[in-house]
Order: structure tokens, then sequence, then C-alpha cells
């Protein structure tokens, strides 16, 4: 469960978010829209602890994440799958070592990860590319490493940004069933995304960010 | 590495910022090699009590060539000793025209080769002890100027070391700016999915490694193709002077120290090139 309790971050007389608060239960799935520049992206960053609220406070699983150290702020990162618009995939390693990644940090014997990978290239149906560049995919096909890449070691919170900002409205799709799927296996899954038309067919939890603050009714 | 180029470049400033100073201080410790070498041949001029007749000093002669410290004496007679002044200086007649021979029987003491500083020093209080002994007289001022020499030689090379030991570390810093710079990309996406900030740091620490101890390798390398090159007209001089030569080459201690040092040198530009990077980039 993550709860943002009357969050706010100020950056000098620029108000992202403001008295922020909502609640995503343990297994929803739920989307975060809102124009540019409403406080999607700031949101993200306070919940992985690359940035610090000015006030309020996050918590996760009951716990305050303002009370998480320096030194454990990896660990709690580990929770967390994390897809970006853009990819970030590193081009000087094979499909497999860039899923591998988080297993790596993470410590996994060779024998493992190779299992689990293979697991996570599957389920997003590209283990026939396991061994292919991923500068030699198409952007779905990169998206797709992506989100194998979040998911491998199996986190409790599956978090995206903008995954679908490049894609065409099928490939979109076929993303958000992937992200679906994984929902019903009980992850929990926040996406920041303005593509509304296709969220709206989707029944999830929309949670519509304007200034700063959480707008409007909240559909689901 | 990726860039062979680049990564032999840096070999190289770390290799010559090691090998100017560690030749240096090679000559140097050759050099100290060649000092106790050259005290063997110090001898000791005793000079006698002018009332001592030759009976006396032929006595004294024996006696102290039987001690176990002297390895050699000789006996000046002061006759002898007058005719040679006369000679060097060309002052026959007026040395000719004196009553009495000012110079004293004197004798020349050589002690054992292998004896140190302080056991010569002692030979030279017991030689004092005779009653027939004037004084002893041992030329140890040059000597003394020697290990002026080699202290300021040490310490210029302590200097010079650290200055060019600073500048390999300047070096790999920027060449380390360079490489983590091109993996900005990766430490950011590996930090967003909970990779420690030991994690993170491995590789580069790893890069500055490689990059010193490459280059400490090719310190030592240098090192020995340089001594390769002296070792000859070396031993040749001082088989002019009919002496075994001293010239040693870097050795294992050298050919060890270097790359370690160089990898020391590398792990520490690592570390400040990684503590600047980090700040910038908020992963602590």
């Amino acid at each position: 469960m993550i709860e943002f309790d009357r969050v706010s971050r100020r950056f000098g007389d620029i108000h992202a978010l403001r008295h922020l608060s909502l609640t995503l239960d343990k297994g929803e799935m739920a989307f975060l829209t809102g124009h540019s520049g409403a406080g999607k992206s700031t949101l993200l960053r306070l919940l992985l602890l690359l940035d610090r609220p000015s006030g309020g406070d996050i918590r996760v699983c009951g716990e305050s994440t303002a009370k998480i150290r320096t030194r454990s702020v990896p660990q709690y990162r580990r929770r967390f799958g994390v897809v970006f618009q853009d990819h970030r995939l590193l081009f000087d390693r094979n499909v497999h070592d860039n899923v591998a990644l988080p297993l790596v940090m993470a410590g996994y014997a060779p024998r493992e990860s190779q299992r689990r990978v293979r697991a996570a290239l599957d389920k997003v149906g590209l283990l026939a590319l396991e061994r292919a560049n991923p500068a030699s995919l198409s952007g779905g096909e990169q998206q797709r490493v992506g989100i194998a890449r979040a998911v491998v070691a199996k986190p409790e919170f599956l978090i995206a940004d903008e995954p679908t900002g490049n894609l065409d409205p099928a490939l979109s799709s076929e993303i958000m069933s992937l992200f679906e799927a994984f929902n019903q296996v009980g992850v929990t899954v926040l996406v920041a995304t303005h593509d509304l038309p296709l969220i709206s067919r989707l029944r999830h939890r929309i949670l519509t960010l304007s200034s700063g603050s959480l707008a409007g009714p909240e559909s689901g | 590495m990726a860039r062979p180029f680049s990564t032999v470049l840096i070999w190289l400033v770390v290799a010559i910022s090691l090998s100017l100073p560690s030749t240096l201080l090679l000559s140097l410790d050759n050099l100290g090699r060649v000092v106790p070498d050259l005290t063997r041949g110090a001898q000791l001029s005793v000079m006698l009590r002018s009332e001592a007749d030759l009976a006396t000093a032929k006595r004294v002669e024996q006696r102290v060539g039987a001690w176990p410290e002297v390895s050699r004496v000789s006996l000046i007679l002061r006759e002898q000793a007058l005719m040679e002044f006369a000679e060097q200086t060309g002052l026959s007649s007026v040395l000719m025209s004196l009553e009495n021979n000012p110079l004293p029987h004197t004798l020349l003491v050589a002690p054992q080769p292998d004896m140190s500083e302080t056991e010569v020093i002692a030979l030279m209080g017991r030689l004092n002890q005779l009653v027939v002994v004037e004084r002893v007289i041992q030329d140890t001022r040059w000597m003394a100027r020697l290990q002026e020499i080699l202290l300021a030689g040490w310490r210029w090379v302590t200097a010079l070391g650290g200055a060019m030991a600073l500048g390999a570390v300047l070096a790999l810093i920027t060449t380390l700016h360079l490489a983590i710079d091109a993996r900005k990309e990766e430490i950011e996406v590996v930090s967003v999915m909970g990779g420690s900030a030991a994690f993170i740091r491995r590789p580069f620490l790893y890069t500055g490694l490689y990059f010193g101890a490459g280059g400490g390798v090719l310190a030592s390398l240098c090192l020995w193709v340089f001594s390769a090159w002296l070792v000859q007209p070396v031993d040749a001089l001082f088989a002019l002077y009919d002496m075994a030569s001293p010239f040693r080459g870097p050795g294992a201690l050298y050919s060890f120290c270097l790359p370690a040092a160089g990898a020391g040198l590398g792990w520490l530009a690592a570390l400040i090139a990684l503590r600047r990077h980090f700040s910038l980039l908020e992963i602590r």
C-alpha cells in the first residue's frame, strides 16, 4: 500500500505538489494523469526517493519513507520495478544482460538469474531476441524489454512513467495489457500517462493531477 | 576497455610520472651502495710522538699489525716522509736548511674491509690510547659531505616523486571523469533500480586500478630497459678503477612496487572522481 499524506514539493516559488493525499491499495492498478507540469514526474520521483518532499509524508506499507536513511535507499528502491518513457536500455549489452541488471545488483547466482531473465522475456514475448542488441529492436520491443527488466526481480510495485509516450495506439494497448497481466498476479501498478483515450477504455482508477493537486472525481 | 588508444595514453602518463622519480631513486640506491666501498679504502694516519725513535716505531708497527681489526700497517719513516713532502712541494732547499726534521714517524693503518663506521671510530680510540701516539687522522669530511649530498638527493627525489604522483592522479581523475560521463545514463538507470553506491562505484574503481597498475607495469618495464642500457658503461667504469661493479637493476622490489604504487594511485583517483561525480548526480 502506498499513501501520500498531504505531500508538498516546492521548488522556490513553484509548487510542484500541493498538499497531495492519495492512497494506492495493495494489488491495485491505477493511472496517474494530468497535463505536462501537473506534477506526475515529481510524484514518481518522490515515491522512488529520488527527491524528498518539502512537507507531508509518504508511507509505503505503513512505513514512513522519511525515516529511510540514505544507506537503505537502494534496498527500498528494489521494491519497485520502474519503466521509463524512453526505455533507458543500455546499448552496450544484449537484451538478456539488460534484463538481468536488477538481478546482478541483488546478487543472484548466474543460474537463477538466467532462469528468471528467460521467464521475464517469455512473459513479454521476446525470448527469441534474448541475444539481440536492444538498439536493433523496434520502439515497442524496446519498451517490452524495459518492462521485462522492471519485473524480473519480482518487485512489489510496478511504476511506469509515460510508457506508451512514443508508441502507436495498437502497441500502446499491447503494453497496457502487459501491465494488467502483472497486476493480475498481485503486483501493485501505477502508470503515469496522458493517453486518455486508451486508459478510459480500461477499468482502473484514474488519478488526475492539476497544478500539484488531485483534481476531479476519481473514476474506477 | 572499449577505447584502447586512450587506455594506452593514460598508461603512458602514469608510466612517465612513476618512472622518472623511480629512476632517480634507483640511482641513489646504487650511489648509496658505492659509499661503503669507498670508505673501505680509507686509511688511518697515526702520527707518533716526535720523541719516539725508530725502534719504538717498529715495535708499535708490529703490535698494531697483530690486532684483529687491522688488515695492514705500514710505517713511513720521518726521513722518508720529509723527502716525499719535499718532492711534492718543491720546497727541498727550505726543508734541507731545517736543523731538525719536523715530521714524526707515521703509521698508515688500514682497518679490516668489512668494518662499520663505529668500529673504525673504536679502532681510532684504541690507537689514541697508545702512549707513543700523538694523534690519529681520518679524512672523514668528504664522507660527511657525501652523506649530505645523498640526503639532499633523497629529499629532492621525494619532492619530485610527490609532484609527479600528483600529476598522475590528476590525469587519472580527468580520464576517469570522462569514463564516468560516458556511462552517466547507466549510472542513473542503475541508481533508480536500486543499485547501491558500492555497486555503481565498483567498475570505475576497477578501471582506475587497471589504468594505474598498467602504468606501473609500463614504468617498471621502462626502468628495466633503462638499467639494461646503463649497466655496460657503469660496469666498465668500475672495472677501470679495479672495482667490482656495485650496479644493480630494478630487481623484484621495484618490479613489484611500481605496479602496486600505480594501482594505489589509480584507486585513489577513482575515489576522488566518483566522489565529485556522485555529488553532481545526487547519488549518495
